[in-house]
């Protein structure tokens, strides 16, 4: 029997997770990954590597901490965070996340602090309150070993794969929403935030550091390379739900069935991200073009962005029994626009509270010894 | 969707409805995303609802009554009747279908182990609920509800949801909505009775009891008499048009895109 179907009634479902849950997957994803931009530069002390690990090492620093006030924020019942604590429960990928984040954020700060207390040291030597400020915070005189500096890199490194893998899982085990219930979500939100992290490596090189070539050119190929593997694992995501390899995947495509405005978007992304990998190629095929980076460097952070909006805000309107899409037009207030501007300003803020107080742009330890 | 899925949907929603039927005892908490221990409630009986669509008149009196006894907040439902039209394309004829929803009270309740704190949990008789005293507001179980039966109370700032009415069933009072259903299809129970109403009308009935999404694994222990294979799942149906406004024309409802 065929039939056409009219939902007459059904309630208003509003959007549970607000924009706040955006800005810090998009701020731990660079945050972790900027940590690993600074590897061969700072932890296995590389040369060529130095620069593009002075940058990295800043931007990792100001986004681990900022991210984490985004996410107090979307909890509805913010002063109750330390229910987290009081109630640990182990099965839930929260809960996991909420006891790796303070470790993982003492252990970035404490290896920034570690690479940049040679140069405050000689700062502090100095007049004036940040020099005062900067012996304060460098906590004396005494030269730190090289293997605590490789101790605290270790572990920020080990507890950012714990942020990759609960960051990850905690989106993609929620079987109620088929867009999400995927193993290729946690991948694609690292490759994204490598994406994401070597763009805004690049803006702030073009902003602060007077445009590196070096730096561009590391960070360029970094964009190409985790375009390339983006690109795969997309195209592996859609074989398994052409093929219905996944049924899960099979019914996140039938719930965007017929819908104009997802294949816009699906069309918006594809070309976003060719010009970005086609502008990043050609960056570093032609010599001259490598200084106008920062044009890639702002589809990079516009793809690392707009991904994790799509995912996070956007599925949220797929309903999951009634007909239809609902609508979300985002708030002027803070759960909407003034969230989204409040966090990027606490991020420019932090940036530069650290670019006053920390001389980042002096040799970092790894190189002092 | 076509009729090879439908009618194998529809076995699916038969088999799960029947396999809730087996007595699952406390499942202990291992893995991550795993269900942690029951608490609270009496371990010797398991609450279940069964709606008899054939008796269900979408009046609403079920949503107005939980509304009121719930005071859940403007727009927030912790039950409410989904309508639908349905024409025959040949024929022309149409029909009504009125379909109840609420919290299935899951014997594999994804919500409950996504909990960050423990705030929500499920009883030993089943039902599931929320501790607002304790619930931090993430929104996690909103999520992780396949049935859209949680949402956040704007008053309280935290998950709220249907309880099948703990604190009447405890006192020996009915839901709300068993209590207003004016043609006494919302019928709520212990299944671990053999002589409860509900547990004779699912001997009765077994071979046609459905469930809501069985294909989820969450084996719901709301069931439904009467229903129709088509709307199990999320139906392949056409969106209303809502756009309610209250007398100073300000938008007080909401509206469907793709109109």
């Amino acid at each position: 029997m065929n039939s056409a179907v009219i939902e007459v009634l059904a309630p208003r479902y509003g959007i549970a997770w607000y924009p706040w849950a955006v800005q810090y997957f998009f701020l731990i994803a660079i945050s972790y990954s900027a940590l690993l931009l600074t590897v061969p530069g700072l932890l296995f002390g590389k040369k060529n590597y130095e620069s593009l690990a002075k940058v990295a090492l800043l931007v990792t620093v100001s986004c681990t901490l900022v991210g984490p006030v985004a996410l107090l924020a979307d909890l509805h019942q913010p002063l109750r965070f330390w229910h987290f604590y009081a109630n640990l429960t182990p099965w839930s990928w929260m809960s996991i996340g909420s006891l790796l984040l303070p470790v993982y954020l003492i252990l970035v700060v404490a290896y920034a602090w570690l690479a940049w207390r040679p140069a405050m040291q000689v700062q502090a030597q100095g007049e004036g309150w940040i020099a005062k400020l900067s012996g304060w915070v460098s906590l004396g005189q005494w030269c730190a070993p090289r293997w605590m500096l490789v101790v605290a890199g270790l572990g920020a490194l080990a507890l950012s794969v714990g942020i990759m893998v609960y960051t990850g899982a905690e989106v993609a085990i929620v079987k109620a929403r088929p867009l999400w219930n995927t193993h290729w979500l946690p991948v694609m939100f690292v490759l994204t935030g490598l994406v994401a992290a070597a763009g805004l490596v690049i803006l702030i090189n073009r902003l602060m550091t007077g445009n590196d070539q070096e730096v561009n050119e590391q960070s360029l190929k970094v964009i190409v390379v985790t375009m390339i593997l983006s690109a795969l694992v997309a195209a592996l995501w859609i074989s398994e739900g052409i093929t219905g390899f996944s049924p899960s995947v099979e019914q996140a495509f039938a719930s965007l069935q017929r819908n104009p405005e997802w294949r816009a978007v699906a069309i918006y992304g594809l070309l976003v991200g060719i010009a970005l990998t086609l502008s990043a190629i050609a960056m570093l095929r032609r010599p001259g073009w490598i200084g106008r980076s920062w044009i890639a460097g702002l589809l990079a952070v516009h793809i690392g962005w707009t991904f994790r909006w799509m995912v996070l805000m956007e599925v949220q309107t797929v309903a999951k029994n009634t007909a239809g899409y609902y609508h979300y037009a985002i708030e002027a207030g803070s759960s909407g626009l003034m969230g989204i501007i409040g966090t990027f300003g606490l991020w420019l803020a932090a940036l530069l509270i650290i670019d006053i107080l920390v001389p980042w742009k002096k040799s970092l330890q790894a190189s002092s010894h | 969707m076509d009729k090879i899925r439908r009618t194998l949907l529809g076995q699916i929603a038969k088999l799960t409805a029947g396999a809730a039927l087996v007595p699952l005892s406390s499942i202990a908490a291992a893995g991550i995303n795993d269900q942690p221990a029951r608490r609270e409630g009496d371990p010797e009986k398991r609450y279940a609802m069964l709606i008899d669509l054939r008796a269900c008149i979408g009046c609403q009196a079920c949503t107005v009554s939980c509304h009121i006894e719930n005071e859940a907040p403007l727009g927030s439902f912790r039950t409410i009747v989904s309508q639908y039209e349905v024409e025959h394309e040949e024929t022309g004829n149409t029909a009504t279908f009125m379909l109840p929803r609420l919290c299935n009270h899951c014997e594999n309740p994804p919500c409950v182990p996504v909990c960050p704190v423990q705030a929500t949990f499920q009883r030993k008789d089943g039902i599931v609920v929320v501790d607002n005293e304790a619930c931090v507001g993430c929104a996690y179980c909103v999520q992780a509800c396949p049935y859209d039966a949680r949402f956040i109370n704007e008053y309280t700032q935290t998950a709220d949801k249907c309880t099948f009415c703990a604190h009447r069933l405890d006192v020996g009072l009915l839901p709300a909505c068993v209590e207003s259903c004016v043609g006494g299809a919302r019928i709520i129970g212990d299944i671990r009775d053999p002589n409860s109403q509900i547990s004779r009308m699912m001997k009765e009935h077994y071979n046609e009891l459905m469930v809501l999404k069985p294909e989820m694994g969450t084996a719901p222990h709301v069931f439904y008499l009467g229903m129709d294979e088509r709307f199990v799942s999320r139906p392949d149906a056409k969106p209303a048009i809502w756009d309610v406004r209250d007398q100073q024309g300000e938008e007080i409802g909401y509206e469907f895109s793709g109109h």
